[in-house]
């Protein structure tokens, strides 16, 4: 089974008050964790997006698509990182408990659809 | 794993003879291209075990001019080979011509590679990734691992970019002048993006990939074998030398980054500054001056300096000021607001920054914001230092210089009531 632990863009605002060790902090245990993920062969993919006051957002306006400044959801619900790993729920739960643990700000954890024909 | 590395070195060693030596006899760089391949991937399965053959490069160019025979045995093949009015398939040349072919022309064929490797039509990411696997040698697998990408995105981007040098009618030849002189700034280009792909990468977890930047070093030192008096050559491969030097000092033990100013000297290579000073002396004076050179003076003063105080910072604002005149722009602009607050305190620098505010080309780097965080930190407006730190925090796509910016932001941050309340 695969789960995808999202990470949204309100930690970046919801932690920017913190003393610099805490942010230090924060670093360490997110490169040490996926360095632990990546080490047990449990992490089959993991990025950090670059911030969503970067992103733009392709609408269809006027009948044409037309980009435009901004992540389409609020910025705190947009997607800021991920891991994907393959585990079982309590495992990828365990996983998103322990960043949550520290940052005190909400993840999600979400299964990955089955793309194979017979269940 | 000696004699592994020792197999690696000179396969890559002749990659661009053997494929110079068959494009010269068959034409169809692609095809020939495919082939040379082959015969690396032949040669890395058979010489570890039978050990390397007595020549070498002869053994490489009969293996891969069987291979190019094969592929034209094949149906598609051929009636690929009738239509671009190729040569007869028939016309299987002994290996010990082909070998002939090597001794004269070798030093114009691998220039003729790397300029067409380096062609116009083909955009940078091809460029870089078609230069490195024909006069590389690397495999795609290879490329892919150093760019972070899939394999196959590599390949048809190697595909592609074989198909626009055909439809471009590029020819396998050296360019005349004038246009040589422009080619050659495109070659330039290419190793240098190369070289800072390794250096800093412009995504992803890793701050460098050595092996990036010690292959954009390798095809420098061979263009500058190649072509020992054009100063500006010579000036990039001091360049990179003197930058990569600093290589183990830039990231601490944990990965975070080290600037200039906090890096430990200690650290740093001084075989490789040696080597990048005494190419820049021979250098400088020899041809006209260009922004290589310049910026490679600008890096041996840095390296120069026992302890970051000690840097000669209105030589170095003296050459950023002769480098704004030869290749003026935005990112010249921000390197000599650093010097210039050096010199001349940082509300200079700060002054010249605002200069750039309105400039589109500097819309979409955080590199600006980064500078007036340093800046302001050093005017001691730490409310605004603070502020531009994490605004540069926020427009960086590199995650440990992401990292770097919200600390640098985080310890100028003195937690009030408010805060404490939060």
């Amino acid at each position: 089974m695969k789960y995808m632990i999202m990470m949204f863009g309100g930690i970046g605002a919801a932690t920017r008050d913190r003393p610099a060790e805490w942010i230090a902090g924060m670093h360490e245990l997110l490169m040490k964790l996926d360095t632990e993920l990546k080490e047990s062969g449990e992490c089959v993919a993991s990025d950090s997006l670059a911030d969503p006051s970067q992103a733009k957002t392709v609408r269809f306006t006027g009948g044409a698509p037309v980009p435009t400044d901004g992540p389409f959801a609020e910025v705190k619900e947009s997607l800021a990182g991920y891991w994907i790993v393959e585990a079982d729920e309590e495992r990828a739960l365990a996983i998103a408990s322990q960043v949550v643990g520290y940052t005190e700000y909400p993840m999600e954890v979400r299964r990955i659809m089955d793309h194979s024909a017979q269940p | 794993m000696t004699g592994q590395h020792r197999i690696e070195d000179l396969l890559r060693e002749c990659t661009p003879q053997v494929l110079a030596a068959l494009v010269r006899r068959y034409g169809q760089f692609d095809a020939c291209e495919d082939a040379v391949q082959e015969a690396l991937l032949a040669a890395t399965l058979q010489w570890p075990g039978e050990g390397i053959p007595e020549r070498p490069r002869s053994w490489l160019l009969t293996v891969a001019g069987r291979a190019l025979v094969d592929e034209w045995r094949t149906d598609s093949a051929r009636r690929r080979r009738e239509t671009a009015a190729a040569l007869d398939p028939t016309d299987h040349v002994p290996a010990a011509d082909l070998a002939a072919d090597l001794t004269g022309a070798d030093r114009d064929d691998t220039l003729a590679l790397l300029f067409l490797c380096c062609h116009p039509a083909l955009s940078p990411p091809s460029q870089l990734a078609l230069t490195l696997r024909a006069v590389g040698g690397l495999t795609t697998t290879q490329i892919a691992a150093a760019f972070l990408v899939p394999e196959a995105t590599i390949a048809k981007r190697i595909v592609r970019a074989k198909q626009r040098i055909r439809d471009a009618g590029a020819r396998f030849e050296l360019p005349a002048q004038p246009q040589r002189t422009e080619r050659l700034g495109v070659v330039l280009q290419v190793l240098y993006l190369i070289f800072n792909e390794g250096y800093t990468t412009s995504s992803g977890p890793a701050l460098q990939r050595a092996d990036l930047t010690a292959e954009a070093i390798r095809l420098t030192r061979l263009l500058q074998h190649l072509l020992p008096d054009e100063a500006e050559v010579a000036g990039l491969l001091a360049l990179m030398l003197l930058t990569d030097a600093r290589r183990a000092a830039r990231t601490n033990a944990d990965g975070r980054i080290a600037p200039l100013a906090d890096q430990h000297r200690d650290l740093w290579d001084t075989d490789a500054i040696g080597e990048g000073q005494a190419i820049l002396t021979r250098t400088l004076g020899t041809g006209p001056v260009g922004p290589y050179q310049l910026q490679a003076a600008i890096a041996a003063l840095h390296d120069e300096a026992p302890a970051a105080g000690a840097t000669d910072w209105p030589q170095i604002l003296a050459l950023y000021d002769v480098l704004t005149t030869v290749a003026p722009g935005p990112v010249v602009t921000l390197s000599r607001a650093v010097a210039l607050a050096h010199v001349h305190g940082p509300r200079a620098g700060l002054a010249l920054l605002g200069t750039l505010d309105t400039d589109e080309r500097m819309a979409h780097t955080h590199r600006l914001e980064a500078v007036r965080a340093h800046l302001l930190e050093q005017a001691g407006d730490t409310t605004a230092a603070r502020d531009a730190y994490l605004r540069a925090a926020r427009m960086t796509a590199n995650l440990p210089e992401q990292r770097y910016l919200e600390l640098r932001g985080a310890r100028l941050h003195q937690p009030g009531p408010a805060n404490l309340a939060d």
